[in-house]
């Protein structure tokens, strides 16, 4: 039982690595048919000589097991292939895009995480009252949203409309700074949305486990004890009971790191933001099949790993757990 | 049955309710509901909403309320086609799973492992992108990627449900598999799917759109999600007055379609008692 995970994860890391090498060659039609067709015309033919130079070039021409044998020693290598549209190494492309997504998900995580847990502990500790009411069906209906759709409203009503935000990009283009601080004040100023879009939407999951915890927490005899000795409210809310809530909050935490993923690609595209998401469209748009594998690659072992984070760090914590 | 289910919803479900049945009399009634094709103009290009073209029309002239009515069927489409395929699917795995026990069972759970392991959205688009975007492609991706949840129900409900006396009862008495399966367990795990089967309709019409509004939608069928995403792609969408027609009709649409289906799944869980929404 005690590997029982571990051999998940080693399976789930081959499925995905499997699939992503099979995922081309299941694809319906012949690659050199599609090469040589313009929008439903054929207009250049191969010859059998140029196909055949072709398929060797790429490494078609051998059984599929050996392609597959040389397609994991080039995984474990690190090298993800070369993208057509962008004429670079697709690993380049992906470590430029990175920090831009990483950022945008650590950012959503730390303030989608705060307020969240701050609320859950507000509506615990006035639990059946009004504010938990309001807040409680408010934080439903945000975490239902899907995040995109927040984050064309944002866009529309708070940076286009109002004005306080720039509308596209990640930083002023062509922009010279004068200094470190502009320039990360740009930087900032136009990560805020997405970001904010993104922790809206964080926002409700960690609302409902602080809530539930602080709860469950707030049974507890020790909590009667402190209420007795005459501790003020913000000295039982954070001292006492937080505290002892934190461990299903620590772990979400990791857990929404790999879960804002998905709501990432899509706010990305939203605003333009120049992440893996919006990366992940235009191969998708200019159909650079190289890339799309290896963003593909990169963002589900990305998930994977926080997944593995946040089982290492329930256990860690709480030693009840085999 | 159903109706006892109805009366118990709250104000908030019974909304929801009416809601979807809004937009699934739309989805059915498209061509008595509109006067113009969904997919020809009709008008000048960005009429704003006038009598003619009660909710305006697009960059090309064509009927936005049309659009929608059309593109409801989508929704609808996808929404139900994912949920049903996917239900029947996981329902029937998590039987033989929970049941048999054994070298099913390993197999089986251990593809369900690998799949909740899997995000989403990235092998959506991936796929999307090889196997090309059509409404059936889309069905049979989502519903490959979705029958893991309720399978996983199932199958730990089904081995508990094997400790009862009753099944054992009856095992003793000679009832085969299918006899089981029809005669306790679909009764008792009917709850389980019906929850499971209303959480995964908003999954996979939240997906479509997503998937859409990536450009990945089925460019022949015009759901919602391509609205939008033709909508933000017009260049100065948010400097015009256009997005009060053009982007807010969409966008409404689906919020209130994915909030409705979540609402009832919320109240089912309540009503029938089956937790099975995951948060960690």
């Amino acid at each position: 039982m005690k590997y029982q995970k571990a051999i998940r994860y080693l399976l789930t890391f081959f499925c995905i690595i499997t699939l992503n090498f099979f995922l081309p060659r299941i694809m319906p039609g012949d690659p050199f048919y599609f090469l040589s067709s313009e929008q439903g015309e054929i207009t250049i033919t191969y010859s059998q000589e140029e196909i055949q130079r072709q398929k060797a070039y790429y490494g078609l021409d051998v059984p599929v097991l050996t392609q597959y044998g040389r397609y994991l020693k080039n995984i474990i290598k690190g090298d993800l292939g070369y993208s057509i549209y962008f004429n670079n190494d697709v690993r380049l492309i992906i470590k430029n895009r990175i920090p831009w997504s990483v950022s945008l998900v650590l950012l959503s995580v730390i303030i989608g995480g705060f307020i969240g847990t701050l609320l859950g502990c507000l509506s615990a500790w006035y639990r059946r009252g009004v504010l938990d009411k309001a807040l409680y069906s408010l934080m439903i209906i945000l975490s239902e949203i899907p995040a995109f759709l927040i984050g064309i409203l944002f866009l529309l009503f708070l940076a286009a409309r109002q004005g306080l935000f720039p509308l596209s990009g990640g930083m002023k283009p062509f922009a010279e700074y004068v200094s470190w601080s502009s320039r990360f004040l740009d930087i900032a100023l136009h990560g805020f949305l997405p970001a904010l879009t993104l922790a809206v939407v964080q926002m409700g999951g960690f609302y409902l486990i602080a809530r539930n915890s602080m709860i469950t927490v707030m049974s507890k005899d020790y909590m009667t004890t402190a209420k007795a000795k005459g501790l003020s409210t913000r000295r039982i809310l954070f001292r006492h009971a937080l505290t002892n809530a934190a461990l299903p909050i620590v772990t979400r935490a990791f857990y929404s790191l790999g879960q804002a993923v998905g709501g990432t690609i899509l706010v990305e595209n939203v605003f333009k933001y120049p992440g893996l998401g919006l990366l992940m469209r235009q191969a998708v748009m200019v159909r650079d099949y190289p890339l799309i594998q290896g963003i593909f690659l990169t963002v589900t072992f990305f998930v994977i790993i926080m997944n593995l984070a946040a089982d290492i760090i329930y256990k860690k914590l709480d030693p009840r757990i085999i | 049955m159903m109706s006892n289910i109805l009366k118990r919803f709250s104000t908030a479900g019974k909304i929801s309710v009416f809601l979807i049945t809004l937009v699934c009399f739309m989805a059915i009634f498209a061509p008595l509901l509109t006067k113009h094709p969904w997919n020809q103009p009709t008008g000048d290009a960005l009429e704003p909403p006038s009598k003619a073209h009660i909710l305006g029309t697009d960059d090309l002239g064509i009927d936005l309320w049309s659009q929608i009515c059309y593109g409801a069927r989508n929704s609808i489409a996808v929404g139900i086609g994912t949920a049903l395929t996917a239900c029947l699917l996981g329902t029937a795995l998590g039987i033989i799973a929970g049941y048999c026990g054994g070298i099913p069972d390993l197999v089986i759970s251990a593809v369900i492992d690998v799949l909740t392991a899997i995000p989403g959205l990235p092998l959506m688009i991936a796929a999307g992108a090889f196997f090309g975007p059509s409404i059936k492609n889309i069905i049979l991706i989502l519903s490959i990627l979705s029958w893991a949840m309720p399978a996983r129900i199932i199958r730990s409900k089904i081995i508990s449900l094997k400790q009862e006396m009753y099944i054992k009862a009856a095992q003793g008495y000679g009832a085969g598999f299918s006899y089981i399966t029809i005669k306790h367990f679909l009764p008792r795990i009917f709850p389980l799917s019906a929850t499971s089967f209303i959480r995964l309709i908003s999954k996979a019409i939240v997906s479509e759109a997503s998937l859409s509004f990536l450009g990945l939608g089925d460019p022949t069928s015009k759901s919602w999600g391509l609205i939008l995403n033709y909508a933000l792609n017009f260049p100065g969408i948010y400097f015009t007055d256009y997005w009060k027609w053009w982007l807010v009709y969409p966008l409404l649409c689906i919020i209130l379609l994915v909030l409705s289906t979540a609402v009832i799944g919320r109240e089912f869980e309540k009503i029938l008692d089956t937790k099975i929404s995951s948060v960690v």
